[in-house]
């Protein structure tokens, strides 16, 4: 097998070479856009840049913390114009999931997770429990005193979740061993991500592993670098994938997912990834092209 | 005195669909529809290796459904001759949940059959993996309970953590971030080694707001997780920078029990399940100092001066006490009070076979009744 070509750092030449063989740019949010509720320097700028050459923008967020809607309320109070259905969020995909799998809508799906997950749940009709509201929850334990959990919940949906309790994994674990064929999904398995602008939090990726230790089940991903998303994407944008660009700051979610779907795919460092780490012998992961953060295009595009 | 093993890349499928349907669950139309719909994407998730990592978690437990297993050994046999097993060992081991009591409750006929085997010399000591406990808190647990049981026949998880940081020389000058309860703390107490953390970090609750930045004590040099009921986001974001800021620190898991019977009517989420939230977020194997890890057999082995052959361990699961006891070099003999079922013993898809199984302890008093 031969090795993958190098990345290639981008430059005015290249990057105008990229923007003129792509008809849409997908975003990562996280460490590409903004750093929790901080925008990135220049990305207005950058996206505005972009759409006056023509070009699509969607942006595709492994974050199941919000719903659609309420990511482009939060574009919104950044001053970025963004539409709910540009935006691909692995909330949005675990409800896809279900609902093209003809999950029964009489079952239950019991959340870890926050309100993004519940909301589209029940966007896609679907009843969740769970999420949010179990947070302050304590498990306790008597002789002849059972925890009891709901037998008709089908589904466990299991995303990043700061709130995340033993009261959650005891109720989660039960119904995945428990129920039968209760499906155990995941948003996303993000190790790390910015959850605020100083520093990285623990992501999905540290709820999922919870849930898989105590089932000892491999669960199902429908977020990065799961391609389950592209198909939403497709069906909502004419658009072939080769034709599309990646853009993202972490391989082993966005950039896999750019690869594994036929795009273009752009590395920035502005988020969970140094120069460092790409360039590691370790690293089998190498993006078409990288640069320091997406307002690049700005001095690169400029006359 | 500890073997370094390189941890196998663990080939995690993250692959959206269950392996075990391919496309058979598609309808034709939504397949069209939905050309990545069947894609599948097996990669594989590297696990970096610290130096010394004791027994990775056996890979049974990573089985895949619709994956064989190899063919299974053959099934083990129903102990009969209880007075043969008896005589060809020196020591006892036992497991304690499912095998001595489950919860609160002791298990039928246990004190007159550890009180039959001491009276033919044997020696009793009891391995487990539990660290919510401190060998003195389980001394009286056995109290408690009736049984005759002294302090240092007892090696919980938490004696064992506190036991291999000394056995590493672990420096007086650093901290050990423990994600668990009191008896790891307090064994750690006894040790003489500092400790940050544990049940009063479960209140701690974090904003996660712009500027808001959490500080981490940068002389712990090792975090310590076990079961914990007060887990939460604080706890695991310290142990994760500690983990991945702080030069040579280490993770260390005092077991990776997926379930527990912390009450006797029902399973509960273990020590794995905290282990796995740290594994998932500093994606670093830990070192485990619990079944089935041989880390307790040697020490007490040492401790007490015992050939591993002239053991027999005694538990309740097959992937933690058989396995420890198999790894250990001892004979086995698997009980079926607790967690394990025959059926599950005897499937086809287990390849972990004891020496011998029955249904409880007190079968060596009841079946060498029948012999006389």
């Amino acid at each position: 097998m031969s090795a993958p070509a190098a990345t290639q750092l981008l430059d005015p030449h290249s990057a105008r070479a990229l923007v003129d063989s792509v008809e849409a740019f997908l975003f990562d949010c996280d460490g590409v856009i903004w750093k929790g509720d901080k925008l990135i320097d220049g990305v207005p700028e950058t996206l505005d840049l972009l759409r006056s050459k023509g070009k699509k923008l969607v942006f595709v967020t492994n974050n199941s913390t919000k719903s659609r809607r309420q990511y482009a309320a939060k574009f919104h109070s950044l001053g970025i114009s963004v539409s709910e259905d540009e935006i691909f969020s692995s909330s949005f995909a675990a409800a896809m999931y279900l609902k093209v799998k003809e999950f029964p809508p009489e079952k239950k799906v019991y959340v870890i997770g926050m309100e993004g997950i519940v909301k589209e749940l029940e966007q896609a009709g679907f009843t969740a429990i769970g999420g949010p509201e179990d947070a302050e929850k304590r498990a306790e334990w008597k002789s002849n005193t059972l925890f009891e959990h709901d037998k008709s919940v089908g589904a466990v949906v299991v995303g990043l979740d700061p709130y995340v309790n033993y009261h959650k994994l005891q109720y989660a674990t039960l119904c995945v061993r428990e129920n039968p064929g209760c499906l155990f999904i995941a948003t996303n398995q993000d190790a790390v991500g910015h959850m605020t602008d100083l520093q990285e939090w623990p992501g999905a990726g540290c709820m999922v592993a919870a849930l898989r230790g105590s089932t000892e089940r491999e669960p199902i991903v429908v977020g990065k670098p799961s391609t389950f998303m592209m198909d939403f994407l497709l069906q909502k944008f004419n658009i072939s994938t080769s034709k599309m660009c990646m853009v993202g700051d972490r391989l082993d979610t966005d950039i896999l997912f750019g690869q594994s779907s036929g795009c273009k795919t752009l590395l920035v460092l502005s988020g969970v990834t140094t120069e460092t780490l790409l360039h590691s012998p370790s690293n089998q992961i190498k993006p078409d092209y990288y640069t320091t953060q997406v307002s690049d295009f700005i001095g690169f595009l400029g006359s | 005195m500890l073997s370094s093993r390189t941890v196998v890349a663990v080939a995690s499928s993250s692959s959206f669909l269950p392996l075990s349907h391919p496309a058979a669950s598609t309808s034709s139309s939504a397949a069209a529809s939905y050309p990545f719909l069947n894609r599948r994407l097996a990669f594989s998730r590297c696990h970096t290796n610290r130096d010394h990592s004791i027994i990775p978690k056996p890979q049974r437990s990573r089985v895949m459904e619709g994956f064989k297993t190899r063919a299974a050994a053959a099934s083990a046999p129903q102990l009969e001759d209880a007075d043969a097993l008896i005589d060809s060992v020196e020591t006892f081991i036992f497991d304690c949940d499912g095998v001595i009591w489950k919860g609160d409750k002791l298990i039928d006929g246990v004190p007159e059959t550890l009180d039959m085997l001491r009276s033919r010399g044997k020696r009793l000591v009891f391995v487990t993996n539990n660290s919510t406990k401190s060998r003195k808190q389980y001394g009286k647990k056995f109290e408690t309970l009736g049984l005759n049981v002294n302090e240092e026949e007892i090696f919980a998880s938490s004696f064992a953590t506190a036991a291999y940081l000394k056995s590493i020389d672990f420096p007086k000058d650093k901290k050990v971030y423990v994600i668990g309860e009191e008896g790891i703390l307090k064994e750690l107490d006894i040790a003489g080694i500092q400790y940050l953390g544990g049940p009063e970090d479960g209140d701690k609750k974090i904003e996660l707001k712009p500027g808001y930045f959490l500080e981490h004590d940068k002389d712990v040099g090792a975090v310590v997780v076990g079961f914990d009921r007060y887990f939460n986001y604080y706890k695991v974001q310290y142990g994760t920078l500690c983990i991945r800021e702080n030069p040579g620190c280490l993770f260390i898991a005092t077991n990776r029990d997926a379930v527990t019977h912390l009450t006797d009517a029902q399973e509960w989420a273990g020590g794995g399940s905290m282990v796995g939230a740290v594994l998932g977020s500093t994606k670093q194997e830990p070192l485990v100092v619990g079944k089935p890890s041989t880390f307790m057999m040697d020490y007490l082995a040492k401790e007490f001066g015992i050939t591993k052959s002239q053991i027999c361990m005694v538990g309740d699961r097959l992937d933690t006490d058989i396995l420890f006891g198999q790894n250990g070099g001892c004979k086995t003999l698997l009980v079926l009070s607790g967690v394990t079922s025959l059926s599950t013993l005897q499937s086809p898809t287990n390849s972990i076979q004891p020496d011998f199984y029955t249904n409880k302890l007190s079968d060596f008093l009841s079946l060498k009744a029948a012999a006389v």
